[in-house]
């Protein structure tokens, strides 16, 4: 797409890696993080108007704390061209290495579109999967109603051994969201990594 | 560092990991000397000291020094680190403090001492100065307790005292001379740093008692080094070292903006004010500087928001020029600005509708004490009328909320002067029903009144009072609360058990030394933070080792008394703080600096684009 034919303010896609000790930074920290990584970085951003203005940002999925990432996605609006390699160089020199920046482009599919999350899995400790097999799985969990039980099994659609890693293919959307933390702690397994691979759309298609 | 295993395990694991943007790495191969800069509280507090900033990026600016950070850790993790076997260790390399060459804590106060020994242990380092040997890395402390750090006198090797982004890479030069000329042991460094103005080295000056308890004499060891140890400053401001780069904390921490310090020290006098005499003279930057330095950090650090810092920042000569300069650039890129510290009686239209604070509903004012009459003893030198005059512009520009700072158990306070506090916020809430420019239908207006209660401060008029006892503390926050009958006055105060023990720390001496190794003995530490704080366990901490803590918080302490902080010169001279409390007793107010000099002795220190007379 030729720059001329854009209007400004327009939407930007910013993916992004969330790796090593940042597994301990929560959502609310990563927005800040990349709030002041944009101004450092110049990128020129447009503001939400009104009596506080502050910068637009949409993040995809928010990431479960323990959890590393080499998708994560961020709009943004920008208010005049600037190009998408100089975007990608400028804040990733503003930012640490663990959050590297991989890819600048316009959004492709919408957030809401996020199905599916993929996560590799890499164990420390001896794992036991058989709990897994029973038809359904029912684990408590938190949430904003008091403490709820819900059924993992239906969360997960794929899980497979491959060599010494776990790949866990789970669901992501809002109302079914797969903390794969959780997976783990069924397994006995409580020394492990996880990195967040690849999202896909209802159709498996790499989210972009 | 420490194993993903383990931070899962612990409440703010962000914490523990360092790696920020901006944080400073080198290679250990170039450098000679290696500084473990301690804040011995949370990561979260010690992030947003503005001083450990400032000596962080002084320190770096040297190729051959680096200079790295810690902060005390959190009980649960402390346990998995004891569990674990693992190292107090600085953020940036992940190295144990122990193996660093100083190991350095800001004491910014009194009740963070506990903390200072759990980080010790933590790092394996022998708690006290004297079973340290050369394998152990030099413990040296400053910030605003160091002015008297007798109480913790035992457990360090040096204080650095006064202003240190000067100082600190003086003493680390000496250090590393010594190593390369091999001339270096501990003994012979620590006589040698206790030369360089503004060290004080505790185990070469033996402090002798009389009878009663009060010092006889502090004896230096040897014939070459200070009877008196000077404060360090900073002469110009505009020169002085500014860091351009800030560690930007991944977590929340307690100020989480930019800090432009725009002066140093304050020329008003309060005379329980402690800060107001540590830190003079008063030396301002200017606003070209201010202005530069301002946008070198929006550049660098990326914040909306910028505080302007200084004991009390509508002092400052140049504010609104200061203002105007940054909205020109500060609107635009849609940063806010605040002003802590506002002065009632420079508070005007013009300032409230310049800092543009729209995030905020109200407003700040420390009238301090509820009748004129103390107001003169403490020499605040405000008056109702004034409050009035800020109060009715505050309702005036659309803020509702009103917030008073007072103080309780000042000199010569009488039940009057409480009610007399009472009676302010009253006429305070009058102003907002009599203001015809408020905004109707708005907010309800709310006064709140937060009252902490007065504890002598070394270094100032007041330094020889005694604290109200805590029942009469008590009682006085009590009767104040029944002067109180109006709904819409809320009612905030301090915790008097937690300002009885500031006041021994702060008055205390060397002796105190073996109750907070008892204390941590039995485990106490974060002694500032209420869900840590065990009055009732201090005081048996007191008694197991034979201190009557009364002696230092409760006592009046004799005129020609010698102190234990006699043996810091910080410009004001004792003949003027004096002075001061006869004036006090006399009900007489001094004017400040700007009217007038009265001769404290600071000027003496120097201080470039100050108020003090020439020398």
């Amino acid at each position: 797409m030729l720059s001329q034919n854009i209007t400004y303010p327009c939407w930007v896609r910013i993916k992004f890696e969330k790796m090593n000790v940042l597994k301990f930074i929560s959502h609310l920290d990563l927005c800040r993080t990349m709030k002041t990584a944009l101004t450092r970085a110049g990128i020129p951003v447009w503001y939400t108007e009104g009596f506080n203005p502050h910068i637009k940002m949409v993040f995809s999925l928010p990431l479960s704390l323990g959890t590393e990432s080499v998708c994560e996605f961020v709009d943004i609006k920008i208010t005049e061209h600037m190009d998408f390699e100089e975007i990608k160089s400028r804040l990733g020199a503003a930012l640490t290495p663990d959050m590297a920046i991989t890819e600048v482009y316009y959004p492709k599919m919408k957030f809401q579109d996020i199905k599916y999350s993929l996560y590799e899995v890499t164990p420390y400790e001896p794992y036991d999967l058989s709990v897994l097999d029973a038809e359904k799985v029912m684990i408590k969990k938190h949430s904003k109603k008091g403490e709820i039980e819900i059924d993992i099994k239906e969360r997960i659609k794929s899980i497979e051994v491959k060599g010494d890693k776990i790949m866990i293919l789970g669901c992501a959307d809002q109302d079914h969201y797969l903390n794969p933390e959780q997976v783990m702690a069924l397994t006995d397994c409580t020394d492990h990594r996880i990195i967040r691979k690849e999202i896909y759309n209802e159709r498996m298609q790499i989210f972009r | 560092m420490v194993s993903d295993k383990i931070l899962k395990k612990v409440s703010k694991p962000g914490r523990y990991i360092g790696g920020e943007y901006g944080q400073i790495l080198k290679n250990k191969n170039d450098i000679k000397a290696r500084w473990a800069f301690c804040f011995p509280d949370t990561y979260e507090i010690g992030m947003s000291n503005l001083g450990m900033r400032i000596l962080y990026g002084s320190l770096n600016s040297y190729p051959d020094i680096w200079c790295e950070r810690c902060y005390c850790p959190w009980e649960d993790m402390q346990a998995q680190m004891r569990e674990n076997n693992i190292p107090l260790y600085a953020l940036e390399s992940g190295d144990p403090i122990s193996e660093f060459d100083f190991v350095a804590f800001t004491l910014q106060y009194e009740l963070c001492y506990t903390n200072v020994l759990t980080m010790l242990e933590l790092g394996g380092i022998p708690l006290m100065a004297s079973e340290r040997g050369e394998e152990h890395p030099i413990i040296i402390g400053g910030g605003p307790c160091a002015y008297n750090a007798e109480p913790v006198a035992d457990f360090f090797d040096i204080f650095s005292i006064g202003e240190g982004e000067e100082a600190l890479p003086e003493v680390t030069r000496l250090y590393i001379e010594m190593k390369d000329a091999g001339t270096y042991t501990r003994e012979a460094f620590l006589h040698e740093a206790a030369k360089i103005p503004g060290f004080y080295v505790p185990s070469l000056y033996t402090v002798s008692y009389n009878e009663d308890g009060s010092i006889r004499e502090y004896a230096p060891i040897y014939d070459d080094i200070p009877t008196k140890i000077k404060k360090r400053i900073v002469e110009d401001m505009d020169k002085a070292f500014f860091p351009e780069k800030v560690v930007m904390p991944y977590i929340e921490t307690v100020h989480d903006r930019i800090m432009l310090e725009v002066c140093r020290g304050c020329y008003r006098g309060c005379r329980f004010c402690q800060a107001g005499n540590l830190f003079r003279p008063v030396r301002r930057k200017s606003v070209e500087v201010l202005n530069e330095q301002a946008k070198t950090l929006y550049k660098n650090c990326g914040y909306d928001e910028m505080s302007l810092t200084s004991l009390s920042i509508s002092d400052y000569p140049y504010l609104e020029e200061l203002c105007d300069t940054l909205l020109c650039w500060t609107e635009e890129k849609k940063v806010s600005m605040s002003l802590p510290s506002l002065r009632i009686d420079s508070f005007s239209k013009e300032l409230m509708d310049r800092i543009s604070s729209v995030r905020s509903s109200g407003l700040t004012f420390a009238p301090e004490a509820g009748t004129q009459r103390l107001r003169d003893v403490i020499n605040k030198g405000v008056c109702e009328e004034d409050l009035m005059n800020a109060a009715k512009i505050a309702f005036g520009g659309g803020k509702s909320l009103v917030k008073l700072y007072f103080m309780l158990g000042l000199p010569t306070e009488t039940n009057e002067d409480l009610k007399g506090i009472a009676e302010m916020a009253e006429h305070v809430l009058d102003a907002y029903y009599t203001n015809p420019d408020r905004k109707k239908g708005g907010k309800p207006p709310q006064v709140t009144i937060s009252v902490a209660s007065f504890i002598p401060k070394p270094f100032t008029p007041f330094q020889w009072e005694g604290q109200d006892d805590l029942d009469t503390l008590l009682e006085k926050q009590k009767y104040l609360g029944s002067c109180i009958t109006n709904r819409k006055i809320k009612y905030n105060w301090h915790e008097a058990k937690v300002s009885r023990l500031e006041a021994v720390f702060a008055r205390g001496d060397r002796r105190l030394s073996k109750a907070i190794l008892e204390a941590h003995k039995q485990g106490m530490m974060f002694d500032s933070w209420d869900e840590y704080f065990n009055y009732e366990k201090w005081m048996e901490v007191f008694a197991s080792v034979d201190i009557d803590p009364s002696f230092y918080a409760n006592r009046h302490f004799a005129d020609d008394e010698i102190l234990p902080w006699d043996i810091i010169d910080i410009g004001v001279t004792k003949a003027f703080l004096l002075r001061e409390k006869k004036a006090a007793y006399e009900e007489r107010p001094t004017p400040n600096c700007v009217e007038k000099c009265s001769g404290c002795g600071a000027n003496k220190l120097g201080g470039e684009n100050s108020c003090c007379p020439k020398i």
